[in-house]
């Protein structure tokens, strides 16, 4: 596990664009849309508005960074040395461990990149300290669920393209239909339960909730860790599932 | 006990083409077997079976004696692939490639880094270890690729075409190479080869494949064998000439099967020293213009033409 985690954090380390264009649009939005909308929200009682996106934002480029994980499989399926790799007496779970475990630890650098810069922004964490730490998991759980769905669906498109597609038409509605922008609390109706549905509505509140409350709803916390946990898993297996289909087991 | 032994192997792909078609094979261990067959004769879905990348439909394939659908954790670990495409990784150094396989292989630190040093120096890698990856020639990738697959001293090395596209001075050198690795640590080769030449020269065994069946397979000699005295060469004065007896030729109840390319015509038969009287006294007859007319030891690539023209397989079943 921790040599094909290896191997592909030398791919990244050597293909720096990658980094970049992942984080570049969560920054734009955290930078510019929080500063315009910020503006025009003035008064309406949110406070700091980059505070209450950023929680939004922060979920947004583990989407970003996870969905690259299943790009640089696309590179490596197109070379010979995927091959290589499955034919290897490697634990299935192995693989795949290692591969989405890159996509997590790209995903913590680039969230943390983007709390340093709301911190720099006059951000700050009214639970301190602590709720600082339940942030670690809340994103890193996040990651691991969508790096492991993005690795399974790499594994079961049959190219870039389709998958670059699938992947646009997931993540934008997953994070529009979310309470990344605005709150959700004055909505009603279907819009209102396909919100509350989305699994990262409630991690983004949890996030926000960390953010602007002083107490620390620990029920709420690992309420949604549980919940994480339980999506993780279910990607997780998916993703062994689709590898385990290609070879003979 | 066998490298590989394969029994009745079929391979049907959800499309509806059947790659093997109830394959026998059997491969002993520490020879170079090739399998020679033209494009779409299955030897890359009989390789991938093989090194556990595909299932098999059905049949059963046992690698060094245990079942590969059964134990696939077993064969992975005995075995080494090189595919059709390089399988190095470009953004790794030739030093961290080879660190990445030994560890796939689960080789202790030491033992990898010895066996690293000699492969280097056995594949002759030391003036490239200094240049990156991506800007190795196509025959350098190939011996990276050959010298990163044997750090693990697989039982079996498998090679899937490994001189396509090389120049005549790269391909012998890569002969030389496999011949080293077989001498040196007793590895079973079984590669998968266009080249006529390149079986006849490398291998211990050939078998030769068509439609995903075995039409033939034994030593190079034995397959000379099996067809010596069996063809007759006629060189006729022109082509049209070579044409018309051509088709004459054909209609010869003891003919099995005659090819014409140009001036020379090469006949098949059971009985190449009966027939070739009867053959000798048509042309005769006929007042042929020919230059010679001749009993032929056939070349490996008679054998293989000969078997894709029309062959049956090692069951008798006729493929044509």
């Amino acid at each position: 596990m921790l040599n094909i985690l290896w191997r592909n954090m030398k791919w990244r380390y050597q293909n720096p664009l990658t980094v970049i264009f992942t984080i570049l649009q969560p920054l734009i939005w955290l930078l510019l849309y929080s500063t315009v909308a910020g503006q025009a929200l003035n008064g309406m009682g949110y406070g700091n508005y980059m505070a209450f996106v950023l929680p939004g934002i922060m979920i947004l480029v583990t989407f970003s960074a996870c969905g690259s994980g299943g790009f640089i499989n696309f590179i490596m399926k197109s070379n010979g040395s995927f091959y290589r790799i499955l034919i290897a007496p490697l634990s299935r779970y192995s693989i795949v461990f290692g591969q989405i475990l890159e996509s997590v630890i790209l995903s913590m650098i680039e969230a943390s990149i983007l709390f340093l810069i709301g911190i720099f922004f006059s951000v700050t964490v009214a639970s301190g300290f602590a709720g600082i730490l339940l942030m670690i998991p809340l994103i890193f759980l996040t990651a691991f669920s969508m790096s492991g769905l993005s690795y399974a669906l790499s594994l079961l498109l049959p190219n870039m393209m389709i998958y670059e597609t699938i992947m646009n038409a997931v993540v934008l509605p997953v994070f529009f239909l979310s309470s990344a922008l605005f709150p959700v609390d004055n909505l009603s109706g279907v819009l209102k339960t396909v919100i509350l549905l989305n699994p990262f509505t409630h991690v983004i509140n949890m996030l926000r909730e960390l953010i602007f409350n002083q107490d620390v709803n620990l029920t709420g916390v690992f309420g949604v860790i549980l919940l994480l946990s339980l999506l993780g898993t279910v990607c997780f297996f998916f993703a062994v599932h689709r590898l385990k289909m290609l070879t003979v087991q | 006990m066998l490298a590989v032994d394969a029994k009745k192997v079929v391979k049907k792909y959800s499309n509806g083409v059947i790659a093997l078609d109830g394959l026998d094979l059997e491969v002993k261990r520490g020879e170079i077997f090739s399998l020679l067959g033209p494009n779409g004769a299955g030897k890359s879905s009989l390789i991938n079976i093989l090194t556990t990348f595909y299932k098999p439909t059905s049949g059963r394939v046992s690698i060094l004696g245990r079942d590969l659908c059964a134990e696939p954790g077993f064969v992975r670990s005995h075995i080494a692939c090189v595919a059709q495409n390089v399988s190095i990784d470009n953004h790794l150094s030739l030093i961290e490639n080879m660190i990445f396989q030994s560890r796939l292989y689960k080789v202790d630190t030491q033992t990898a880094s010895q066996r690293i040093k000699s492969l280097i120096e056995s594949f002759e890698l030391e003036q490239y270890m200094k240049y990156p990856v991506a800007s190795y020639s196509g025959g350098i990738k190939r011996r990276l690729d050959i010298a990163m697959n044997m750090v693990s001293h697989p039982d079996i090395l498998f090679l899937d075409e490994p001189t396509v596209g090389m120049d005549v001075e790269s391909r012998k050198s890569m002969w030389n190479m496999l011949f080293k690795i077989k001498k040196e640590y007793g590895t079973t080769i079984l590669l998968t080869t266009h080249y006529i030449e390149e079986a006849d020269q490398l291998s211990d065994t050939v078998c030769i494949m068509k439609k995903g069946r075995v039409l033939v397979q034994g030593t190079a000699e034995e397959l000379r064998k099996f067809t010596r005295q069996n063809l007759i060469r006629v060189i006729f004065s022109k082509p049209d000439e070579a044409k018309k007896y051509a088709a004459e030729f054909e209609k010869m109840n003891f003919v099995n099967f005659c090819d014409r390319n140009r001036n020379t015509v090469t006949i098949t038969t059971n009985d190449a020293g009966r027939d070739f009287k009867s053959i000798n006294r048509h042309l005769l007859t006929g007042n042929a213009e020919f230059d010679s007319l001749e009993i032929v030891n056939p070349s490996l690539e008679d054998i293989f033409m000969s078997h894709m023209n029309c062959g049956k397989d090692m069951k008798g079943k006729s493929i044509c």
